[in-house]
C-alpha cells in the first residue's frame, strides 16, 4: 500500500456532480459528488445497503440491464458524460472493467475467457491476441500457474486462481479504470492477499475503485477512502486521514467499529 | 390414550406407507406394460427386424421402413423445431423476462403446448397435404415440428432464465453486445438445459400417431423420400394392432417395444447430460 502525501498531484480522472440513482421509486443514492484521483486506488466502504455498490454500478451503466433502474447527474471521464445516452454504452464498458464479488468465469478455455473480448473490440491477428492474453495473464499474477494449460476450461480454477482469471479478462482489452465490486470477499485469507497484492502493481497502470465491506481492507490497499451512510457521501479524502483523523463524526463512528 | 408425540409419528409412518405405495403403484403399470410389449413382441424380435420391410398380411418381416421412415420425419422435426424454438425462446428471456408481450407469448406458447395433437395434424392437412394432391412425409415432419416446438421454446426460456445474473453481468461487464452475448457466454452455459428440452420434445413426438395419419399416412413398400406417403412406427402399429393376422401382431407388439426403449433412452440421456453440466460447474 502506497502512503501518499497530502499534496498528491494526481490529476482528476472521473468525476462526479450531483449523482442521484433510484430503484424504481426508492432513493438510493443522494447527491453525490467526487473526484477519482488517475492512477490511484480509492475504496468506497460503508455499512451494508448504503449504496456503494450501486454507486460503483454507475460507472460502467451495468444498471442499465434492469428496466427501472436509473441514474441522474454528471459522471465525466475523460470530459465525457457517460451517463449520457449519447455515449455508446459498448465502448464505455472497454474503458470502464468489472470485477464482481463472485468469481464468474465463463464455461470456455482459459484463453477463450481472456480473448473474447479483446476479439470483439479490435481486430487483431491471432498471434497478437495471444500476446494480449499472455500480457493480462501476467499482470493478473496468472500466467505461472496456467500458462501450459490455455485450452483447459476455466471451470477446472480454484476459487481465487477464477477471480484473477476475471481480473486477466477485464485487463485483457486494455480499459483505463478498473471497477472491484468486494473481489476478495469470497475467496479464502492466502487468495485474498494474493489480489491485494496485486493491485498496487495494477495501479501503476489503471486507475482502481475498490468497494469493500473490510475495513481493514481498505486501509491497507487503497491510497483515497469514501465513506458512505444510507446513499450520502459522508466524507472523502486519503486514506490515512480518514482512518486516524476522521472529520464527520458518522466516520468516526464507523472506523473505531461502533456499527457496521 | 395416544400421546402428540405417538400420534406424530403414526401420521409420519402412514404418509411414508402411502406415498411409497403411490411410487410403486404408478411403477407397477410402466413395468407391466414393459413386459407385456417384451412378452408378445419377442417372438418378432430379431435382427430381421431391423433388416426387413413390412411384409403383406400372414407373412414374417421387419420394420425397416417404419422405423426409416419414423427417424426421418424426426429428423425434418428437429430441423424446422429446434431453431425456431431455441430462437423464441432465447427472445423471451432475453427481452421480454418480465413485459406483457412477453407474459402474452409464453401464454399462446402454453396453449400450442396442449393443443390435441389431431388438431395440428388436421391443419397440416388442410394446409399442405389438400394442396399438394397427396400425403407426405414432409407434412408428417412439419406436423411434428409444430407439436415439438412449444417443448423447445418453454425449457430454452427457463433454461436461459436459470443462468445466474453475475454470469450475464460479468459478460455484459466486457462491453460486448447482447448477440455475442447469447451467442458465445449464455448458450454455452446453458446448453446442457436447452438440449435437454431438445431431446425431451423429441421422446415426445416419437410416438405421436394422430398427426401422422393425416399427413404421411403410411407405406408398405420402401420410400426413401418423404415427398409421399411415408412409413413410421406408429401407423404401422395401429394397423397391425387391428388386423386379424398373427404376424403382424407380434411386428406391432415389437415396434411397441422398440419406441418405449427409445423413448426411455432419451430420457436417461437427457439426465445424464444435465448431471454431466451440473459437475461441469
Amino acid at each position: 500500500m502506497v502512503h501518499k502525501n497530502p499534496h498528491d498531484e494526481a490529476p482528476t480522472r472521473l468525476s462526479l456532480r450531483d449523482v442521484n440513482f433510484y430503484y424504481g421509486d426508492r432513493h438510493a443514492l443522494k447527491d453525490v459528488s467526487m473526484d477519482f484521483a488517475d492512477r490511484r486506488i480509492t475504496a468506497i466502504v460503508g455499512p451494508s445497503g448504503c449504496g456503494k455498490s450501486t454507486l460503483l454500478r454507475i460507472f460502467n451503466r451495468i444498471y442499465s440491464l434492469y428496466p427501472g433502474q436509473r441514474a441522474t447527474g454528471t459522471v465525466l471521464l475523460d470530459g465525457q458524460d457517460i451517463l449520457a445516452n449519447s455515449t455508446p454504452v459498448n465502448e464505455l464498458r472497454a474503458k470502464v472493467g468489472m470485477v464482481l464479488q463472485t468469481p464468474t468465469p465463463f464455461p470456455l478455455s482459459i484463453r477463450d475467457n481472456v480473448a473474447l473480448a479483446v476479439k470483439y473490440h479490435e481486430n487483431l491477428s491471432r498471434v497478437d491476441v495471444d500476446e494480449r492474453v499472455e500480457g493480462a495473464l501476467r499482470q493478473a499474477a496468472l500466467w505461472e500457474e496456467v500458462k501450459g494449460h490455455l485450452n483447459k476450461s476455466a471451470l477446472s480454477l480454484s476459487g481465487g486462481q477464477q477471480q484473477r482469471l476475471c481480473i486477466a479478462r477485464a485487463i485483457a482489452v486494455q480499459p483505463q479504470i478498473i471497477l472491484m465490486d468486494e473481489p476478495t470477499s469470497a475467496l479464502d485469507p492466502i487468495a485474498t492477499l494474493k489480489i491485494e497484492d496485486l493491485l498496487s502493481e495494477l495501479e501503476k497502470r489503471y486507475t482502481i475503485i475498490i468497494v469493500t465491506h473490510n475495513m481493514q481492507q481498505a486501509a491497507r490497499v487503497s491510497d483515497y477512502t469514501a465513506f458512505m451512510l444510507m446513499g450520502k457521501l459522508i466524507e472523502f479524502g486519503p486514506t490515512e486521514r480518514i482512518f486516524t483523523d476522521p472529520v464527520e463524526k458518522e466516520t468516526n463512528a464507523y472506523v473505531t467499529g461502533r456499527f457496521g | 390414550m395416544v400421546t402428540l408425540r405417538q400420534r406424530r409419528q403414526l401420521t409420519n409412518r402412514l404418509m411414508v406407507v402411502l406415498s411409497t405405495g403411490a411410487t410403486l403403484f404408478g411403477l407397477f403399470w410402466l413395468g407391466w406394460i414393459m413386459l407385456t410389449t417384451l412378452r408378445y413382441g419377442l417372438g418378432a424380435l430379431s435382427h430381421r427386424l431391423f433388416t426387413e420391410m413390412t411384409p403383406p398380411p400372414g407373412s414374417e418381416g421387419g420394420l425397416l421402413n417404419a422405423f426409416y421412415g419414423s427417424l426421418m420425419m424426426i429428423v425434418i422435426a428437429i430441423g424446422i423445431g429446434a431453431p425456431i424454438g431455441i430462437l423464441a425462446g432465447t427472445f423471451l428471456a432475453e427481452y421480454h423476462r418480465h413485459t406483457h408481450q412477453g407474459a402474452v407469448i409464453r401464454f399462446v406458447n402454453d396453449i400450442l403446448l396442449s393443443a390435441p395433437s389431431i388438431v395440428i395434424g388436421l391443419f397440416v392437412y388442410e394446409v399442405l397435404i389438400r394442396r399438394l394432391g397427396h400425403f407426405s412425409g414432409w407434412g408428417g415432419g412439419i406436423a411434428l415440428a409444430i407439436i415439438m416446438l412449444p417443448v423447445v421454446v418453454r425449457t430454452t426460456d427457463e433454461m436461459l432464465q436459470l443462468l445466474p445474473a453475475n454470469l450475464r453481468e460479468a459478460a455484459f461487464a466486457l462491453g460486448i453486445p447482447r448477440w455475442k452475448v447469447v451467442s458465445a457466454v449464455l448458450y454455452r452455459a446453458a446448453s446442457a438445459g436447452i438440449l435437454t428440452g431438445v431431446l425431451l420434445a423429441v421422446a415426445r413426438i416419437s410416438g405421436e400417431t394422430a398427426p401422422l395419419l393425416f399427413t404421411a399416412l403410411n407405406n408398405q413398400y420402401w420410400s426413401g423420400s418423404p415427398s409421399g406417403p411415408l412409413a413410421n412406427v406408429p401407423v404401422v402399429i395401429f394397423q397391425f394392432a387391428m388386423s386379424p393376422y398373427d404376424s403382424w401382431h407380434a411386428l406391432a407388439w415389437a415396434g411397441a417395444f422398440i419406441v418405449t426403449l427409445f423413448v426411455l433412452g432419451l430420457a436417461v440421456l437427457s439426465r445424464s447430460i444435465l448431471a454431466r453440466g451440473k459437475v461441469r460447474q
